[in-house]
Order: C-alpha cells, then sequence, then structure tokens
C-alpha cells in the first residue's frame, strides 16, 4: 500500500507553488480561485498527483492551465513525478473562491 | 495509485497558424472596406443595387466578418464541442480559396463586371465554404459532446453555404439569365439568408456561449437557447416561402416578429448573465460585445420601417441602406470589435506563454493589446458609425464624407491594435 501524505510544509510548498499559475481570463491564481481540489504526495513512489477543476467545462485556456499546474509543480518538487487530472465532481462554483481572490474581483 | 489521471473535458487548441491569417485578413477586409466607404461615398445617396455599394456589402460580409468568424471559430468549435479540429489542412484551403475568391468577386461587383473573374471569385468561395462545412460537420460527428451551442454553429454554416450557392447562381444569372427573374429581384432573400440564417444564428449560438464565459457567469438557459433556435430557422424559412411563392408584404409581419423575439430573448440571456457575473469589472471588449446585442435591435426597427412603407409605397432606398449599413458596420462590426481583443490575445498568449506557464510571473492576455487604443477606436467608430447613418437618411455628402474618415481611423486603430497583438514578443520570467 502506498503511502500517501499531505504533511502542512509540503502541502503548503505546493500551494505557494500555484499561486503562481493564474487563470489567464480572470487574471487570478487557481489556489485563491478555488480550483485546486486535491494534492496527494506518493513517498513510496515519488509521485505528486493533483486535481483541479476549471471555472467553466467550456474553458479555451483549460489545457494551459493544467500544464501551468503541472510545470509549477514540477519545477517546486523536482523529485516527484508529477500528475494532473482535470475534474468537474464537484463543478467549480464562486464559493469556492478565497477572501483574497473575493477582494481582487470586487465580489 | 491515484485516482483517474485522465483528463476530461479538456477542449484541445487549434493551431494559432491556422486562426491568425482569418484574423489578419479580415482587418485587412476592414480596411479595405472603409477606404472603399470614402471613394464611394455618392453610392449611398443611390439605389442600394449600386456596383459600388454592393462590393462594400461583400467586403464587409465576406472578407470581414465571415472571414473573421471562419478564423474564430476554428477556435471555438473545438471549445464548444470539447474535442479537437478535425483538419488544419481543411481549414488552410478555406482560407486560401476565400481569400483569393474574395477580391476576385469583389471587383467584379465594383467593376460591375460578372465574367470570369466574378464568376470564379464566386466558386472559390463557395468551395472555401464547403471545406468549412465538412472540417466542422466531421469535427462535431467524432465528438460526442454536442450541444446547443454547436447546433446553432452548424445549422449557421449550412444557411451559409445556401448563401453562396445563391449567391452564385445570381452572379451567372447576369450573363446567362439561368433564372426566371433578373439577379436584383433575388437579393433581398439572397441578403437575408446570409444575414439571418448565418450571422444571426452564428452570433446568437457562440455569443450565448462566449459572454457568459467571459463575464465568469454561470447563467445558463439551454431551453431559452433552443427557442430563439426555432424562432430564427422558423422565421427564414417562413421568409423564404413568402418570398418565392405567396407575395403578401403584410405577411413579412410573421418572420420579422419571430425575429424581433428571438433577438429580445437573446438581449435578455446576455443580460441575465450580465447580472449573475461572478466578475464585477466588465472590461471594454465586452461591454461593446454587449452594446452589439442592443445594437441588433436597430436594423430590426429599419427593417419594421421598410416593411411599412412597403405597404404603403414602393421602397425607401436610403432607409434599406441604413437598414444593411446598420448591420455590416453597426452590429456585425462592434461584436467583432469586442470578440477580436477577447480571443485573439488568448491565441498569441497561448501561443508565447503555453510552455512557460506556472513557471514565473507571466503578463495576461489583456495586457498583448492597448487598451486605451482600443477606448480610442470605440470612440472614433461610434461617431462614425452613427454619422454615416444620419448621412445616408438625410442624403447628405459632407457628413457621408466626415463619417467614412472617421471609420478609417477606426480601422487603422483596429488593426494597429492587432498587429500589436501578434507581434507580441514574449517577456523573460
Amino acid at each position: 500500500m502506498n503511502e500517501i501524505t499531505n504533511d502542512e510544509a509540503k502541502l503548503e510548498l505546493a500551494l505557494g507553488a500555484l499561486k503562481f499559475v493564474d487563470d489567464p481570463e480572470i487574471g487570478l491564481n487557481v489556489v485563491d480561485l478555488g480550483l485546486i481540489y486535491q494534492i496527494d504526495f506518493d513517498e513510496n513512489n515519488k509521485k505528486l498527483f493533483c486535481s483541479h477543476s476549471l471555472t467553466t467545462q467550456f474553458c479555451p485556456m483549460g489545457e494551459t492551465i493544467n500544464s501551468g499546474i503541472t510545470n509549477a509543480l514540477e519545477q517546486t518538487f523536482p523529485d516527484y513525478e508529477v500528475e494532473t487530472k482535470i475534474t468537474f465532481q464537484p463543478p467549480w462554483n464562486s464559493s469556492k473562491i478565497s477572501e483574497e481572490g473575493r477582494e481582487f474581483l470586487n465580489m | 495509485m491515484f485516482p483517474g489521471t485522465a483528463n476530461t473535458g479538456l477542449a484541445q487548441n487549434t493551431s494559432y497558424k491556422v486562426v491568425l491569417p482569418f484574423y489578419l485578413y479580415a482587418g485587412i477586409s476592414f480596411l479595405v472596406a472603409t477606404l472603399l466607404l470614402i471613394f464611394s461615398t455618392p453610392a449611398f445617396l443611390q439605389h442600394y443595387f449600386h456596383p459600388h455599394t454592393l462590393a462594400i456589402t461583400h467586403v464587409m460580409a465576406l472578407g470581414w466578418g465571415t472571414m473573421m468568424i471562419l478564423g474564430a471559430s476554428h477556435q471555438l468549435v473545438p471549445v464548444l464541442i470539447e474535442g479537437k479540429l478535425y483538419s488544419n489542412v481543411l481549414a488552410y484551403l478555406s482560407f486560401v480559396f476565400a481569400a483569393v475568391g474574395i477580391p476576385l468577386l469583389v471587383t467584379g461587383f465594383y467593376k460591375f463586371d460578372f465574367g470570369w473573374a466574378a464568376q470564379s471569385g464566386a466558386i472559390l468561395v463557395n468551395a472555401a465554404i464547403l471545406f468549412y462545412l465538412i472540417n466542422i460537420g466531421v469535427s462535431m460527428a467524432k465528438s460526442k459532446h454536442e450541444n446547443v451551442h454547436a447546433v446553432f454553429v452548424f445549422t449557421a454554416t449550412l444557411w451559409l453555404i445556401i448563401t453562396t450557392i445563391v449567391g452564385l447562381f445570381l452572379i451567372y444569372n447576369f450573363t446567362y439569365n439561368i433564372l426566371s427573374k433578373d439577379s436584383l429581384s433575388y437579393l433581398p432573400l439572397h441578403a437575408h439568408l446570409g444575414i439571418i440564417g448565418w450571422f444571426l444564428l452564428l452570433v446568437i449560438g457562440v455569443g450565448s456561449r462566449l459572454i457568459p464565459l467571459f463575464l465568469i457567469s454561470k447563467y445558463n438557459n439551454n431551453k431559452l437557447l433552443w427557442w430563439i433556435f426555432a424562432l430564427i430557422n422558423f422565421a427564414l424559412i417562413s421568409f423564404i416561402i413568402l418570398f418565392l411563392y405567396i407575395k403578401i408584404t403584410v405577411l413579412y409581419f410573421a418572420p420579422l416578429l419571430a425575429i424581433a423575439a428571438a433577438i429580445i430573448m437573446f438581449a435578455y440571456y446576455s443580460y441575465r448573465a450580465f447580472y449573475e457575473r461572478i466578475r464585477r469589472k466588465v472590461d471594454y471588449q465586452v461591454k461593446i460585445s454587449l452594446l452589439s446585442v442592443f445594437m441588433m435591435l436597430l436594423p430590426l426597427f429599419f427593417l419594421l420601417i421598410i416593411i411599412l412603407w412597403l405597404l404603403i409605397s414602393t421602397s425607401n432606398y436610403s432607409v434599406i441602406l441604413t437598414y444593411g449599413f446598420c448591420i455590416f458596420f453597426g452590429w456585425i462590426t462592434a461584436i467583432i470589435f469586442g470578440m477580436t481583443f477577447k480571443t485573439l490575445p488568448f491565441i498569441v498568449w497561448n501561443k508565447v506563454y503555453h510552455d512557460k506557464a506556472g513557471l514565473g510571473k507571466t503578463p495576461n492576455p489583456k495586457d498583448l493589446f492597448s487598451d486605451k487604443i482600443f477606448v480610442g477606436m470605440g470612440i472614433f467608430y461610434l461617431t462614425g458609425f452613427v454619422l454615416f447613418a444620419i448621412g445616408i437618411l438625410v442624403s447628405n455628402l459632407i457628413i457621408l464624407k466626415i463619417a467614412s474618415m472617421l471609420l478609417l481611423v477606426t480601422a487603422i486603430l483596429y488593426n494597429g491594435n492587432v498587429w500589436k497583438a501578434i507581434t507580441h514578443k514574449p517577456k523573460k520570467l
């Protein structure tokens, strides 16, 4: 059985890296937008898994946001193999936006 | 083992190499159209069946409107169907055939010579549209994610090819009399197949997806969109039947009312998307796109006057010219202005920064063009548009000249901003 960890320090580091990935249309990062659903580290196999959503299923920038997330995690955790998955379960909605994000969007 | 690693719902972007030539061609066409306006202002004091008016209309309809839509839809259809474009080769062929065919056709109109140049131009344009239809049709057939927006696009393309086939017949009819009447008699049919079947259906189909997308709005109402789809198609089919078989003017109110209902429903849809938006600050590009929705009502108003006029008298040329002008230089141009600077920066941004995403702070797509130039363009455009429409209605050559110069400045600013976006060089991260 693989050991799945989510230690605070690594999680913080991952989220810090993902704060550099913006949704180009909105200009807000994917963390404050609430697009990141799950981050898991598989310590046995040195794998990092990230599941994220998009603001809409039709997002034309989906591919770019996905590769931005992969790039940011690979750069921060060079010893891990990064796997990403786009999911719409549950679908993203505005309640997932952080306080900073709401301020940015004048919500 | 991690749970399911396959990505779902990810549209595959079409290469910028396919899309950008269409955008550039459309921009240059708009510039050419405004130049022709300056040299042809006296034509707007005469009958609408004037060589220069026909030439300008076709530069606007094919070179500007259709080329822009073809380019943008090669990018947007994969987004709508959550798949990929079937063939880049067909897209290139579509571009080359249309790019060669349009100037040949327009030159024919301008010189009022419907010989080999106009005939081969019309054939090339038809071939271009056929390639596009096949490309879009096969892309949709291969995707499992059909939706109302995609159905709008495909149906609009079917109406487009019907429009261009009718156009081809009209061109040949000038020389060979293949139809029972002269080509002028069929002009309203050809024009409305294109305006309603192609432009209106497509703009609503794509706009109903893009407006909520750019406003970050969760509003969606497929039932309303299906109603709009049914009303537009009912209007077109009933118009064709009325035009060809039942020539009773008062009955034209039926398709007119159906179109009016469809446009009002779409305006309501746009308003709800705007009202339920997450992003409070709305940028200028979306503002002008929303303005274009309301600019749809302007030609509708003139169409009502045209029908009323027909009931009591013969047709009024200046009102018909204003009607056409409001469609091509009003509604269609406004939506293109808005959508160009929402879609083009994304396409270029994707090309330049796709591999750099997440590796540092990148500029946003909106930083790829000048907001100030965009606002300046909007002011010149709206002033030029209103003045030109007034110039036609009051038959004043000086107003028309001033307005056409303002529209030329608009076209220069538009092309300058497009060029700025296209030639963007990557910033060091």
